[in-house]
């Protein structure tokens, strides 16, 4: 309706808000073709910003997590846009686009700004971080660099002992197990309740995990379970046991699921629930999210026959993490069904945009 | 409170009823919050076909292919799609394609009043807590009549990553650069 869209003022319908004290700038907020149309009784707002931030420190930036919130728009949730695997030095420019698409009855609408865009975590080059994290954002970009710098070193280590060829081989590999990657499309609530989804209890069953080991995972899963039922999984719950000798505050295990065809699809992962964790060398922990997780592949539900878990992350209490080798995968079906890291994705992006002599310079630039 | 029908609701928000009922309605609609939340859920659901623009086509090779598709089944509409000139075929026509499939699809969801009220009452019901789903567009976060959606930039195809305790992450390189969206449930 356009008779009925009208251009946006950004300085109204969306707040910047840097901390003083932020090692970024705000340089420039272009809105694009942001527009609000006024459809029947609801509002939808489409904004479609892009950030200029400058590093304004004395540190090279290896990752930036801006959080979005809503108040009005998702009073029972928030979001944050994340880039990852980057290098500004100082007083370099960035530009980070935030889309967002709003939806809310007329009668609702208030004064002031809609969306409010603030740091959440800013992660430098020695992986020290600034920012409040409420979205405990310092933890996932340590974990992004750290798998950052094992892909990097690998693809590195490549190419000085088999040479270019060797290389481009590797990353044919990981562009095409890029384009099979399969996903399931998943919707998550809390409490036992799902987004539109009828389940008899009839059904309900409870189902085991099977474990996948890593030989030098510091963290073990011991036993889990989670409510099944149709393609529903409630309630996941694992126990894991710390097999280091240092003491953790954060364990993320995998979650694989298997269909009634036999496909294999990485479905999601089960975190610590909390974020005071603190499991001490030899004891035993419970992961325990109390939400509802239904999975379906292009519209139509996934029957879950079977789970796998695998531990994922592990983060220590002294801040250190640990992820799986790259020789640990190659060497489990792992490879085939998880993600490429952000790391890989871009430098196999590098190589189909611009060729092999483009991602050796990228390679040589870390 | 007498509540409108979900067939009645549902002509409500696409403007589809005359004047008298549409003021009688509205005045139900804008005191009742139920009301006013499958409202909502009904514009959204027009909202986004909607935001799918239909290009400019050359309508009559369309039809002939339908046509086509209907009359031969299966195997004829594969032998049309290896035709030299169907090969041609530019990325907007598969577009105008999808809509027509969507439109076809939404006849029969209006015509068929048990299926629609009984799908109806169901997205009802989970519209009663914050819900976060992935959708073709990005990550949707739903609670009661708003929502608000996480966009993939330029409508990029992302990975996603989902974690039980309620986050759910979709990346995207755009540029040379790795964008991760996130959207989480409190």
């Amino acid at each position: 309706m356009p008779a009925q869209d009208r251009a946006l003022d950004p300085a109204n319908s969306v707040k910047v808000d840097l901390q003083p004290d932020s090692p970024l700038s705000l340089i420039s907020m272009s809105m694009g073709d942001s527009r609000a149309s006024a459809r029947g009784g609801a509002t939808v707002l489409d904004l479609h910003m892009s950030l200029t931030l400058r590093n304004a420190g004395l540190r090279r930036v290896r990752g930036v997590t801006l959080l979005i919130t809503t108040q009005e728009f998702a009073p029972g949730g928030k979001a944050s846009v994340a880039r990852p695997c980057i290098d500004v030095a100082p007083s370099q420019e960035f530009t980070l686009p935030v889309d967002v698409r709003l939806v809310r009855p007329v009668q609702q609408a208030g004064g002031g700004p809609l969306v409010r865009v603030q740091i959440d975590g800013v992660l430098f080059d020695d992986l020290s971080f600034f920012g409040p994290n409420k979205l405990n954002s310092q933890r996932a970009m340590t974990f992004w660099e750290t798998e950052a710098q094992r892909d990097r070193s690998y693809f590195k280590r490549v190419l000085q002992a088999k040479g270019e060829k060797a290389l481009q081989s590797e990353i044919l590999l990981s562009l095409t197990k890029q384009a099979e990657h399969g996903q399931l499309d998943v919707a998550l609530s809390r409490n036992g309740r799902s987004a539109g989804s009828v389940v008899s209890s009839a059904s309900q069953r409870v189902a085991q995990f099977a474990f996948l080991t890593m030989p030098d995972a510091p963290v073990q899963p011991v036993q889990g379970w989670a409510e099944i039922s149709g393609n529903e999984a409630r309630s996941p719950e694992i126990e894991v046991l710390n097999k280091s000798s240092k003491p953790v505050r954060y364990v993320e295990i995998g979650w694989m699921v298997k269909d009634k065809d036999g496909n294999d699809y990485l479905a999601g992962s089960v975190p610590a629930s909390s974020n005071a964790m603190a499991l001490p060398p030899g004891q035993k922990s419970k992961l325990l999210p109390d939400t509802t997780l239904k999975f379906s592949k292009t519209g139509r539900p996934v029957d879950i026959q079977g789970m796998t878990g695998f531990v994922s992350e592990v983060e220590f209490s002294d801040g250190k993490v640990w992820v799986p080798s790259r020789e640990q995968l190659k060497g489990s079906p792992l490879l085939r069904i998880m993600a490429p890291s952000p790391e890989e994705q871009r430098l196999a992006d590098i190589y189909a945009n611009k060729g092999l002599a483009a991602l050796i310079a990228e390679l040589n630039r870390f | 409170m007498k509540h409108p029908s979900e067939s009645e609701l549902a002509l409500f928000a696409g403007n589809e009823y005359g004047r008298i009922s549409r003021f009688l309605l509205n005045r139900h609609v804008r005191e009742c919050r139920e009301c006013t939340a499958a409202v909502a859920r009904f514009e959204m659901l027009r909202a986004e076909m909607a935001v799918a623009a239909i290009p400019d086509l050359d309508w009559s090779r369309l039809e002939s292919e339908m046509r086509a598709n209907i009359r031969l089944g299966i195997e004829a509409g594969e032998c049309v799609r290896l035709a030299p000139e169907v090969r041609s075929l530019n990325p907007r026509l598969a577009i105008a394609f999808g809509c027509l499939i969507v439109l076809a699809g939404t006849g029969v969801f209006m015509k068929n009043g048990s299926v629609r009220v009984e799908r109806l009452s169901s997205a009802s019901k989970a519209a009663a807590g914050p819900v976060l789903e992935s959708t073709g567009d990005g990550l949707e976060l739903r609670s009661g009549a708003s929502s608000m959606t996480l966009m993939n930039h330029h409508g990029a195809v992302a990975d996603q990553t989902v974690s039980a305790e309620g986050e759910i992450r979709a990346r995207y390189v755009e540029g040379g650069s790795v964008t991760i969206n996130s959207a989480y449930l409190e």
